[in-house]
């Protein structure tokens, strides 16, 4: 049976992220041991450890990449309330040979005085820039003028959010009829409950981002978001983590029937909702395409939700955290194999309910 | 512990064992049963493992509490503390002849009976056991015993009592503990501070104490109702939980005046929290009642006093079986592995994962971390599963030059993968638009050409009001049907629908042959039949029950339709028109729609949705009149446009309307492979400028870059500037003069921004341009080779270095290519080049410049640039 591939991170604590560079090629982790970790894809396909080094002086939660037209450049972000850039250089001695790389910090973002809990690059287009969101609920827009110059960061925007900020996406659409857009998600559990996913969206005639949509049904803790890649459609795609996996979709009114200047109208349907890991979820990504969901949640699984030809989304899925197969009484579903990923070992379920890994 | 609420417990040093206890000790051994089957007697705890009951022990009635001796014991060592306030030292194991012999049975009694709460191995002196009890007037309520003192003299007859009760080993009853805590007060629970073995932290009645055995008389406290289940971080030695109710409290014992922070409170109260011992900062609560095991991941050291940052504390639930639970334990060695017992004794074995955190890399593979560990799941390139998601169709289609077979387009369907019926028909609708524009533009080289590209719709629209109808002549019946006399562009429309071939011919005849042979016996004959040649039809559908594959069934249709009857109120056409909706094959079915519809309504036909909208089409051209015919196309074009199906790109074309359709289609699929080839095919180019188009065209290109699909997406842009010579790019690079500042290609080309005369500068094979080393403006000498020191736009002779033969095949491969050798190249950064086969060829070997003290690496300053084309490495 064919088994998900087992990787020796060597990292000495938990990883709370890993980010895919534009090709696939490269990747990164980063972990509460305060390093991140650069990897690159052999022509065989193995992972190698290509840099290791210590970024931050806290966990670090998030780690992403720019668009390689900007050269090799990671953004990460940290609990010391910090946010840096990170660029590849080429070493004087004979890093490369060794097969080590060598990353130095361009800069510091030191504007939170929270725990600064994402940091996103936004859509290649809109030039550098990068956004991260804190625990003192403000998001933070900041661009690099020069490109070539990527210790110069300027502070564009601070969005209050009024609520502390976990997560944040940017709509990656390059449609010249789509303004830029970012969707933040909070992971407040106060009592009081209040939306816990907005929509921002710059407005072009008062170089501001003012709030576009309010997901007003979404009232428990956001641990993750996602817009999904747009790839031409006509709509936005969004999923959200929170007690559940929800995906709603996002289309614009037609600017002629809003008055001009305000803010995009939506109309906003929830188009999926699961509960299937039966507790918090803590992960969402979408596939290129935007075609497959993965998430991941409490039940120590991972699940690929699709839609089908009439927009029904399914669990097309299942893995469990350790790789293994799910097998046995509790998914008794009709097993089918995998549609989606392609991945062989998945098996169809819409009813698991084990908790956990089962152990020997 | 009363009876009814079983406790569990892991043994501290064989991994393998716990005790579950109620009323009586049980031991159980865990196996996994991975690779065995269940072996009879053993209870199942999870998917991969299984108990088995190892022994019972039900010598000390009254339980209130258990703790496992520390040290290793073979013998299962246990403390019990019993609702008289006795703590008796038990044992589970089998052999008796341990050293821990003299031990077993050895009983600890307080002064005054009460219940004993709590017990507590000191941990670093193993024979130190700490009892809290219930409180008793002024007595003392924390007990510190030593296993190992004698027993005193003075209860020699209660001895005697036990012997006479045929005891074997000698009973022993120890009444002087080692020291004495708490006076009246009562003890809740209790830990041993690992900071040191003298310090002990008790939940007392209304307080926290920390009593130093050192000096017994003082005690450090902090009064609190969080008294209960007072357990001391394993790997923060100052951090410290305790409940109260539903609430937890946590204390730094450096800042002991105040909880560091409550959790949030829970409805029901709090029956156990514990530090998970294998991972940092992870404590488990069970409430009473309840199926769900609340963890709360404490993701940062406790920060010393002064920094007010508020800990990160993720809340987490894990839901291990579906009754409620009455107790759990962590493993003491296996990461965050736990087992739970429910109220009736089920158990139940598992994990805790770490939260997951993941990630899709664009070549469709998921990565996923959890906990420490990092997992792939890759994509199986021969995987023949059902259905492929469109992200990896649009890579092995693109990986087949899908879209880019123009001369017989409609073999694009094939290169898709021969599977998708709505791919096949706008294909064939494509090659036969293609096919008769340029029919059209031989013809009359006027505007007719532009309007097969805009569907038939826009045909059919242009012949408004110029067609009659007339009767012909059913062939082999003796009866007539009303058919529109085909006009030009009905024609035309019957040919985009491939009823009839290209001339003036409107024979269907080829048509029939060519289903017949792909076996398609039930179209061909419908197709017969709308053509009123019931003959035909029936031969075929005879022809189709006597081949191999074909079905029986189709001499009986046969049959049904020799027996066509005209009259109105026949047998023949009652039953036919109720027993044809029970025919699976839509075509069989419209066959006998057709025959048994009344003259000029033919809706039977006309929405058969399971029939192929060609069809469709083509049948309403020839039976509808212009007003009908234009309802209908409307009425459809709408349908296929809301549905996003692709057949119907027949009729809108490739028109705005057709980029409406195609829009539903990108919508529903995310297919904008297709929708990018297919508006490529042939749009006006008001159509080609469409936002969307656009659009799609850009993100497909973004795909194949993200794929390093650069040849491909090479290609793309290609055929993509073959239909809109705006999308060019310009010229990126242009080489001055070092001496005139003039750009040397101007004098090779009128139009330098194409960037033709660049490349075209310096290749071997124009021998006409003698000059080609020096500028063409001021004719001073271009820079030399770093490599070969012969001025550039010199054709390269050899590459330097004879073991460079191989690769010299190898770029010698295609001839164009070969070409690239004699381009100027040059680093961006120090400024030295020279020919770019040269350079390739160094740089294979070397890091730095060639040029002698300069210490560029020019070629490592360009990741991208190293990164092999993924067509490359994949055939």
């Amino acid at each position: 049976m064919f088994v998900a591939r087992s990787i020796a991170a060597d990292h000495k604590d938990l990883i709370h992220d890993v980010s895919f560079d534009f090709h696939g090629r490269r990747m990164a982790t980063c972990s509460s041991d305060q390093s991140v970790k650069v990897w690159d894809k052999s022509e065989s396909g193995d992972w190698h450890c290509t840099a290791s080094w210590k970024t931050h002086s806290g966990s670090v939660w998030r780690v992403t990449w720019a668009h390689p037209e900007f050269g090799q450049v990671l953004a990460s972000c940290s609990f010391d309330r910090t946010a840096a850039v990170w660029e590849e250089i080429v070493g004087e001695s004979n890093d490369k040979l060794r097969g080590q790389s060598h990353w130095v910090k361009r800069t510091t973002l030191v504007d939170s005085r929270t725990s600064v809990t994402d940091v996103k690059f936004a859509p290649k287009h809109m030039g550098l820039m990068l956004a991260t969101c804190s625990a003192d609920g403000i998001v933070r827009i900041y661009e690099a003028p020069d490109v070539m110059n990527l210790s110069q960061w300027s502070l564009q925007h601070e969005i209050s959010c009024k609520l502390s900020c976990s997560c944040i996406s940017w709509n990656p659409s390059s449609s010249r009829a789509h303004s830029p857009m970012i969707a933040v998600g909070s992971d407040d559990s106060s009592p009081n409950a209040m939306a816990k996913v907005q929509i921002f969206e710059y407005n072009e005639n008062t170089r501001k981002y003012a709030k576009a949509e309010t997901l007003m049904t979404v009232t428990d803790p956001v641990h993750d978001i996602a817009f999904a890649p747009n790839l031409g459609r006509s709509f936005h795609i969004l999923a959200v983590a929170t007690k559940d996996v929800r995906i709603f979709t996002l289309k614009p009114v037609r600017k002629e029937l809003t008055s001009s200047g305000g803010p995009t109208k939506f109309e906003i349907h929830i188009v999926a909702q699961f509960d299937n890991h039966n507790s918090q979820v803590w992960r969402v990504s979408w596939n290129i395409t935007g075609t497959v969901l993965a998430s991941s949640g409490d039940d120590g699984c991972v699940r690929l939700w699709k839609a089908n030809y009439m927009d029904n989304w399914k669990c097309t899925g299942i893995l469990k955290g350790n790789g293994s197969p799910v097998s046995g009484n509790s998914q008794q579903g009709n097993s089918t194999p995998s549609l989606g990923s392609n991945i062989p070992n998945l098996q169809n379920s819409l009813n698991g309910s084990s908790s956990g890994r089962k152990h020997s | 512990m009363s009876g009814t609420k079983p406790d569990i417990l892991w043994a501290p040093h064989q991994v393998d064992r716990f005790v579950v206890c109620d009323s009586e000790l049980s031991l159980y051994h865990v196996e996994s049963t991975v690779n065995s089957e269940l072996k009879a007697g053993s209870l199942r705890l999870s998917e991969d493992s299984a108990a088995t009951l190892l022994s019972i022990n039900s010598d000390t009635p009254y339980m209130k509490c258990v703790a496992w001796y520390l040290n290793y014991d073979p013998e299962c060592l246990l403390a019990v503390g019993q609702a008289n306030g006795r703590v008796v030292l038990t044992s589970l194991g089998q052999d008796h002849n341990s050293k821990f012999k003299d031990l077993i049975g050895k009983e600890f009694v307080p002064k005054h009976a009460r219940q004993c709460n709590t017990l507590a191995w000191n941990p670093l002196d193993s024979n130190w056991l700490a009892a809290g009890l219930d409180k008793h007037r002024a007595d003392f309520s924390v007990l510190i015993w030593d296993i190992c003192s004698k027993y005193t003299p003075d209860i020699v007859p209660m001895e005697k009592v036990r012997l006479s009760a045929g005891e074997t080993e000698t009973s022993l009853l120890v009444t002087k503990p080692l020291y004495e805590l708490g006076q009246n007060d009562a003890c809740l629970s209790l830990c041993w501070l690992p900071r040191d073995q003298k310090l002990l932290l008790a939940g007392m009645h209304r307080n926290l104490a920390i009593f130093d055995l050192r000096n017994t008389s003082q005690k450090m406290f902090v009064n609190t109702k969080a008294v209960q289940g007072v357990t001391v971080d394993p790997y923060f030695h100052d951090r410290v939980a305790s409940f109260y109710e539903g609430q937890v409290a946590i204390w730094d014992l450096r800042k002991f005046e105040k909880p560091v922070l409550t959790l949030t409170e829970q409805p029901k109260p709090l029956t156990k929290v514990a530090w998970c011992p294998t991972r940092t900062g992870l404590l488990a609560t069970l409430t009473r009642d309840s199926n769900i095991i609340r963890l709360y991941d404490m993701q940062h050291t406790p920060t010393p006093i002064g920094d007010e940052t508020e800990p990160t504390i993720i809340e987490r639930s894990v839901q291990p079986c579906d009754n409620y639970i009455a107790s759990f334990a962590w493993h003491p060695t296996s990461q965050n592995r736990m087992i739970v017992v429910t109220p009736n004794r089920t158990m139940s074995d598992f994990t805790v994962f770490e939260r997951i955190s993941l990630a899709w890399s664009p070549i469709t593979s998921l990565m996923w971390a959890c906990g420490r560990h990092l997992y792939e799941c890759a994509e199986e390139e021969n995987d023949n599963s059902l259905e492929k998601d469109i992200a990896t169709k649009m890579r092995l289609r693109a990986l087949s030059r899908y879209g880019l077979d123009t001369e017989q387009v409609w073999r694009n369907y094939i290169l898709a993968g021969n599977e998708d019926p709505q791919l096949k028909s706008l294909w064939y609708t494509l090659h036969f638009m293609k096919q008769y524009t340029e029919d059209m533009d031989q013809k009359s080289p006027g505007n007719k050409g532009s309007l097969v590209y805009a569907g038939i719709k826009s045909i059919v629209k242009s012949s408004l009001g110029m067609v009659e109808s007339s009767r012909h002549n059913w062939s082999g019946l003796d009866k007539q049907a009303d058919i529109q006399n085909l006009n030009e562009e009905r024609i035309l429309a019957l040919q985009l629908c491939g009823w009839i071939k290209k001339g003036t011919d409107v024979d269907v005849g080829p048509f029939l042959n060519s289903l017949v042979q792909e076996g398609e016996w039930e179209r061909a004959a419908a197709v017969a039949l709308f053509n009123l040649d019931i003959r035909r039809a029936i031969q075929i559908l005879n022809e189709g029950a006597s081949s191999e594959k074909g079905d029986l069934n189709l001499n009986v249709v046969a049959m049904a339709l020799s027996g066509y009857t005209d009259e109105k109120n026949s047998l023949w056409r009652e039953m036919c028109s109720t027993l044809r909706l029970q025919l699976n094959n839509p075509y069989l079915c419209v066959m006998f729609a057709f025959l048994t519809s009344e003259t000029g309504s033919y809706d039977g036909v006309l929405y058969e949705n399971r029939v192929a909208v060609r069809d469709r089409v083509a049948f309403a051209c020839k039976f509808l009149s212009d007003a009908q015919l234009n309802r209908y196309i409307e009425k459809l074009t709408n349908e296929m446009k809301e549905a996003g199906n692709l057949e119907g790109i027949l009729l809108t074309g490739l028109t705005k309307d057709g980029v409406d359709l195609m829009e539903s289609y990108v919508d529903r699929t995310g297919d904008v492979q297709t929708a990018s080839y297919c508006m490529l095919q042939g749009s006006p180019l008001d159509v080609l400028k469409d936002e969307r188009v656009q659009y799609w065209i850009e993100n497909y290109r973004n795909l194949l870059d993200a794929w390093r699909f650069w040849h491909k997406r090479a290609e793309f842009d290609i055929h993509r500037s073959k239909l809109d010579p705006s999308s060019k790019p310009l010229a990126q690079v242009f080489v001055s003069c070092n001496f005139c500042g003039k750009s040397i290609s101007y004098s090779c080309s009128s139009v330098p921004h194409q960037g033709r005369g660049f490349s075209q500068y310096g290749v071997s094979g124009s021998p006409t341009k003698s000059k080609v080393t020096s500028c063409p403006g001021c004719r001073k000498p271009l820079p030399r080779c770093a490599l070969c020191l012969i001025n550039m736009g010199t054709p390269v002779s050899s590459c330097p270095g004879g073991s460079k033969s191989d690769e010299k095949v190898d770029l010698s491969k295609d001839k164009k290519l070969a070409q690239f050798n004699n381009w100027f190249t040059w680093c961006h950064n120090c400024r030295h080049g020279g020919h770019a086969g040269h350079m390739l060829s160094w740089f294979r070997d070397h890091a730095e410049c060639p040029v002698s003290a300069c210490t560029c690496k020019c070629m490592q300053l360009d990741t991208t640039g190293n990164l092999v084309p993924a067509e490359t490495v994949q055939p």
